[in-house]
């Protein structure tokens, strides 16, 4: 399909979620590798799960499964994705509160030790 | 008319993640990192998953990011993670970005998207119509989590209690 085309049929194509999700992705990638806050790379983590999930929701609508004609496994996955996150987020804010502590930073080029 | 509006929503999704990654105000990005949920949220609703709209909208936007902000507020000068001494990461972040781009495209642009999956699927007893209502969305959904996917269910919940408890352990002050 051509530009126009994607661009008259809006939600009802599989690509422009794809294109959107890769954007995300994209757009994670970038925050993990140019911050240097802590909590701006768990942003983008979040991001990038954020990509995953678009993934799975829309290959769940648009996928041709139609073998039993069932849809539901992308977003329960989608699902596990989302909870796996809250989880990770958790963890991970739980850590840079921790090294905040002890370090009075949360720079990830300034905390390059392990011991306290 | 939908059309209009998923592109505003798409407009807004990707406007506010690259302002998540470019603002320089780690406080700034929460704030847009709040809006890219909400446009995800509106983009799973376009795709019929109600369900997960809400989900998404009930734990990013009510949890993480009410988390996010606390450890922003709590840890660190607010102020920080500015462009000076920042360009080597920026292009460093714009090139593997840019990697993660194009192998996608490539991706989409070799895969065969159109050809029926032949893999077996687990929640094939499950009754659903994706596009009659809501409410068979949602039973739908019960059903998948309480019968094919119960085990992953359940691993979920341990790891949930875990993750939770770990933190706490994390962030507790040592008490002699």
């Amino acid at each position: 399909m051509d530009l126009t085309g994607l661009l008259r049929a809006g939600p009802d194509a599989l690509a422009n979620y794809l294109i959107l999700a890769g954007v995300l992705f994209a757009c994670g990638i970038f925050a993990m590798v140019s911050r240097r806050n802590a909590v701006g790379i768990l942003m983008g983590v979040e991001l990038i799960l954020n990509a995953a999930g678009v993934n799975f929701v829309a290959f769940a609508r648009f996928g041709h499964n139609k073998i039993d004609g069932n849809q539901l496994d992308g977003q329960v996955f989608t699902l596990f994705i989302i909870v796996l996150a809250a989880a990770e987020a958790a963890v991970a804010l739980a850590l840079v509160l921790s090294v905040f502590q002890t370090h009075k930073t949360i720079a990830l080029d300034d905390v390059d030790e392990m011991q306290m | 008319m939908a059309t209009l509006i998923f592109w505003l929503v798409v407009l807004v999704t990707v406007a506010s993640a690259i302002a998540v990654v470019t603002a320089r105000n780690i406080l700034h990005a929460a704030f847009s990192l709040c809006l890219t949920f909400l446009g995800v949220a509106a983009t799973y609703i376009f795709l019929h998953a109600d369900f997960v709209a809400a989900v998404q909208l009930i734990v990013y936007v009510g949890g993480i990011l009410v988390l996010i902000m606390f450890a922003i507020m709590f840890s660190s000068n607010v102020v920080e993670d500015t462009a000076e001494g920042r360009r080597g990461l920026l292009a460093l972040g714009a090139g593997a970005a840019g990697m993660a781009a194009v192998f996608a495209a490539v991706l989409l642009l070799t895969s065969r998207l159109a050809e029926p999956l032949k893999t077996a699927n687990p929640c094939a007893n499950v009754a659903y119509a994706a596009t009659v209502s809501v409410e068979a969305g949602q039973t739908g959904i019960g059903h998948c989590l309480m019968g094919p996917y119960l085990l992953p269910f359940e691993v979920v919940s341990v790891l949930l209690l875990a993750a939770l408890i770990g933190a706490v352990v994390i962030v507790r002050k040592e008490v002699r």
